[in-house]
């Protein structure tokens, strides 16, 4: 990384003063790199989990598009365990029929998804979003993977200075606020006498049908004004 | 192949250990191998301070019990202990030369082959935390760039120590939140399980799940998994 983007790099970083070191980190990589957006997600179990730090709200969600359709960058990053880069969304309906068009209707046209590593274990996503097509800038790349090392590190000590079991702010607001769309899958778990895994893919699938927020057809499902069986 | 090439081969060999997931005694056992072939001595091996202090033999290029209890011994006397507490290097010392320098490791390397030894030290942001020992027999001293080598392999072992501790703390870390994350969605999908199996409201239906799992002993997440994957029926639950 050349020496000035480094400067200014630590710079945001030691503002102690500010936002949380993990966002910080957004704000910078949003910086010094050509993107109009930064956030960590942590992936498990091949789900979205939700993301921990972000460097605005659009990035929170476009995140929690890929837990809602259940696809996406980020997910593809953590399945293959290598980055995922995507410089025009208008191009990628065919690897997310759901994602792609939702995203772009966000303002997003390019993501690009690093995987948080430390030797074999998977900490979680950094994505970069861009409003523009186009791919990364070689120096970009370099350094955003430069960046993604960073993020690794402060993850883990966001990490470290919880206690076991729980969770670091912004991750535990978002599994709260989506609590509904978790019970709404029990309950047509139970509906259709299935699993809950494949309760969630007909309950993304009935809110993509209908063109619906996942979020709305869950509080009707708990509401009891919706139900996936015949009774 | 040239001695410069082979030096290249090893480093090559033990920085890949280093980026792959490793195992720690048989990176360090292969570092005392590559000591010995590439610094032409007879026999090497890896002492780490545990907590209190007390030097433990973790790796060596040979598993005699009297070369390990050389290394014990060192704990009382002996160039692992100096380099230890002193932070230095210590090279070329021949046994012969001062013999009440050891006065009980000093007989006892000599009874095993040994004419000199060498010790280098292992250090971590500032702390000495261990040594590489290595024996050699009636051969030429170690030069400048031989004790270099050494300490560079030295140096390698220590950094593969803090990988396999942050890799170690990564592991943990992770599993911790990936555990709390699972819980507390399948607590939710549980809840919303039994209100739709039992038709209550959603608090009920928590309600019911925690006074179980507190009549039964277990933790809430275990209860609401066995619910979800249906080693539960949703009858038992109820109080007799």
């Amino acid at each position: 990384m050349d020496p000035l983007r480094l400067n200014r790099v630590t710079d945001l970083l030691a503002d102690a003063g500010g936002p949380p070191v993990l966002e910080r980190l957004m704000g910078a990589c949003v910086e010094v790199l050509s993107v109009t957006g930064a956030g960590v997600a942590v992936i498990g179990d091949g789900q979205h989990r939700g993301a921990v730090a972000v460097s605005d709200p659009i990035c929170g969600d476009v995140d929690d598009l890929q837990f809602s359709l259940g696809e996406g960058p980020c997910i593809d990053a953590n399945h293959s365990d290598s980055p995922v880069l995507e410089p025009d969304l208008a191009l990628a309906f065919g690897q997310w029929p759901a994602f792609a068009p939702a995203a772009l209707a966000l303002g997003v046209r390019a993501v690009f998804s690093f995987p948080l590593r430390v030797g074999a274990v998977d900490l979680g996503v950094l994505s970069l979003y861009r409003d523009i097509a186009g791919d990364l800038e070689p120096e970009d790349l370099r350094d955003a993977i430069a960046l993604s090392r960073v993020a690794t590190h402060l993850l883990l000590e966001v990490e470290a200075a919880i206690p076991p079991g729980a969770l670091p702010a912004r991750l535990a607001e978002v599994i709260d606020h989506r609590s509904v769309v978790h019970q709404a899958t029990g309950m047509i778990a139970a509906q259709l006498d299935t699993d809950v895994a494949t309760a969630l893919i007909r309950l993304r699938a009935y809110a993509w049908t209908n063109d619906r927020s996942i979020d709305s057809v869950a509080t009707e499902v708990v509401g009891r004004r919706l139900r996936f069986d015949d009774g | 192949m040239t001695d410069s090439q082979r030096l290249s081969q090893v480093f090559v060999e033990l920085a890949d250990t280093l980026v792959t997931e490793f195992d720690v005694v048989e990176f360090l056992t292969t570092l005392a191998d590559r000591c010995v072939e590439l610094l032409k001595a007879k026999e090497a091996g890896v002492v780490l301070a545990d907590e209190q202090g007390v030097l433990r033999s973790v790796a060596s290029s040979n598993e005699t019990a009297r070369l390990l209890d050389l290394f014990e011994l060192q704990n009382q006397q002996g160039p692992c202990l100096d380099c230890y507490r002193t932070g230095q290097r210590l090279v070329n010392q021949s046994l012969d030369d001062q013999p009440e320098r050891w006065p009980q490791f000093g007989p006892e390397a000599r009874r095993l082959g040994f004419s000199v030894v060498h010790a280098l030290p292992m250090r971590l942001r500032g702390r000495v935390i261990g040594a590489v020992n290595i024996f050699g027999g009636d051969g030429e001293p170690l030069s400048e760039a031989d004790v270099d080598i050494g300490q560079a392999l030295a140096d390698i072992a220590t950094v593969g120590l803090l990988q396999e501790r942050t890799l170690r703390e990564a592991r943990v870390l992770n599993e911790q939140l990936q555990a709390a994350l699972t819980s507390r969605v399948a607590i939710e999908q549980a809840k919303g399980m039994l209100a739709e199996r039992r038709q209550i409201e959603m608090d009920a239906a928590f309600a019911l799940l925690r006074s179980y799992a507190r009549r039964t002993n277990q933790r809430l997440k275990d209860v609401a998994q066995a619910l979800l994957t249906g080693t539960l029926s949703a009858d038992v639950l109820d109080h007799r």
